[in-house]
Formats: structure tokens, C-alpha cells, sequence
């Protein structure tokens, strides 16, 4: 190899390197920025028939926007006595929410969950929403989870 | 013993060279295979990266401070030299001159 060609393969392989260098950073500072994004932004959930009387299911309403493409694998809710004495897990959906919305924009959501068999005798509850999902970004592929805090529910004595 | 030193240190700027042309395109071909190939996913090749990163960045600061201690050495005991020898100089000149002098 006589120096013209060290030199140009020096030259290549100092582009070659310039650009592996920038495609790792930025897909390094891609990822994270999508690892520490949250599914859904400018979250608020609420239930909109609060006291919940008899025979009525609970209503939710919810208004968001999502950043990444994330497809919901499991949504339930806790709702946690306002005494702390005892807690019921809400997973029996009457009417289903919609499922993987469109990111980028701010689509309202609603859904509705059967009260709790053991629930009968009612009271104020703080509900905790729980969504599990699997977003996608470029080429990255990672599990989330996202929970929305102290919803109020009042539950009216059942009277069945 | 001097030059020998200072032989090691191009080789190992040689080799600091040529390690910086390859590496990012060997591990990123590397981890791009392995994550197409379902070896790896890309969270550990992110933290293998980043460790990778971190030790050469912290293995290169040590290098480049014990290389430039000894080259800042080197070039105090050159100057130091090169002082003496210009000092040896000037009164050789003088004497010569005081020799051309007398005769």
C-alpha cells in the first residue's frame, strides 16, 4: 500500500468512525428520551357519575395525549377505602375503552367498570388506574407502566 | 532508555488512533447484528456501550495525563540541556576571543 492509498483509507475510516460515533449518540439520546417518557401526558382521569347509585356501573372519562405508539396490554384500577380499612380491585369492564389511540394528539377516552360484588355496602374511595403497555419508538420496543392517583369514587349502598 | 520511552508512547498513539477509527463501527455493526439476531435487546447494548464509553474515557484522561507529564519533562530537561549547551557555547566563544586576544 503506498501512502496515497493510507492516506484515503485513513480518510475513509475516519468518516466511517465520525459517523458510527453520531448514529450512536443519537440513538442513545433516542432511547432514553423514549425509556423516561411517560405513556400518557397532560393525563386526567376522572368518574363522572360520582355517587355511583344503585345498579349503576362506574363511569370513567379521560382526556390525554400519548407521545409514542403504545398499545395497551392491561388496564385495571384499584379503589382504596378513604379509612384505609380495605381496598377492591376493579378489572370487570362494561364498556371498553379505546384502544391504541393515535399519538400526537389529545383523544378523549371513556369506559365503564362494574362495582365490585363485595362493594355493596358502598362508601368514598380514592381509585388508582393502572395501564400496562408496550410502546414502540424507531426501533426500540419497551414495556410501561403508567398509574393515575386519587380519583374519587363514592359508592351508594347496594340494596341487592 | 529516553527514546525507547518516547517509541512506546507513538505506539501507543498509534494504537489509541486506530482504536478510535474502529471501534464505534465494530460495536455498532456488533450490537446491531446481536439485536437483529435476537442475542441481545437494546437496553444491554445501550449499558454496554455506556460502560464501554466510560472506561475508555476514563483509561484515555489517565494516559494523556501521564503522557503529558512526561512529555513536559522531557521538554523542561531539553531546554534545560539546550540552556547548558548555549552557556558552554558563550564561554567557549569567549575564551576563543580571548585567546585570538593574546596572540
Amino acid at each position: 500500500m503506498n501512502l496515497k492509498q493510507y492516506a484515503i483509507l485513513k480518510a475513509v475510516t475516519n468518516v466511517i468512525s465520525g459517523f458510527s460515533m453520531v448514529t450512536i449518540i443519537c440513538l442513545g439520546v433516542a432511547y432514553l428520551s423514549f425509556k423516561n417518557a411517560f405513556v400518557f401526558q397532560d393525563i386526567k382521569i376522572e368518574i363522572t357519575n360520582n355517587p355511583i347509585t344503585a345498579e349503576k356501573d362506574i363511569e370513567f372519562y379521560m382526556v390525554g395525549y400519548k407521545k409514542h405508539e403504545c398499545n395497551s396490554t392491561s388496564v385495571y384500577g384499584v379503589a382504596y377505602a378513604e379509612d384505609g380499612s380495605h381496598s377492591h380491585r376493579l378489572d370487570a369492564f362494561t364498556k371498553q375503552y379505546l384502544r391504541n389511540v393515535r399519538p400526537g394528539e389529545e383523544v378523549p377516552n371513556a369506559w365503564t367498570m362494574e362495582v365490585p360484588a363485595d362493594m355493596r355496602e358502598g362508601g368514598r374511595y380514592r381509585v388508582s388506574m393502572t395501564g400496562d403497555f408496550v410502546c414502540n419508538y424507531l426501533i426500540f420496543t419497551q414495556e410501561k407502566s403508567q398509574t393515575f392517583d386519587n380519583i374519587l369514587l363514592i359508592v351508594d349502598p347496594r340494596t341487592k | 532508555m529516553m527514546l525507547e520511552k518516547e517509541q512506546k508512547i507513538a505506539k501507543q498513539v498509534e494504537r489509541w488512533d486506530v482504536f478510535a477509527r474502529l471501534m464505534p463501527t465494530a460495536f455498532l455493526l456488533t450490537t446491531m447484528f446481536l439485536i437483529v439476531y435476537g442475542v441481545i435487546d437494546f437496553e444491554t447494548a445501550f449499558y454496554v456501550g455506556l460502560v464501554g464509553f466510560a472506561v475508555t474515557a476514563v483509561v484515555w484522561w489517565w494516559w494523556a495525563i501521564f503522557t503529558i507529564r512526561y512529555l513536559l519533562v522531557t521538554l523542561n530537561r531539553a531546554s534545560k540541556k539546550l540552556s547548558e549547551v548555549n552557556r558552554d557555547i558563550k564561554t567557549v566563544t569567549t575564551e576563543i576571543e580571548a585567546l585570538k586576544n593574546e596572540s
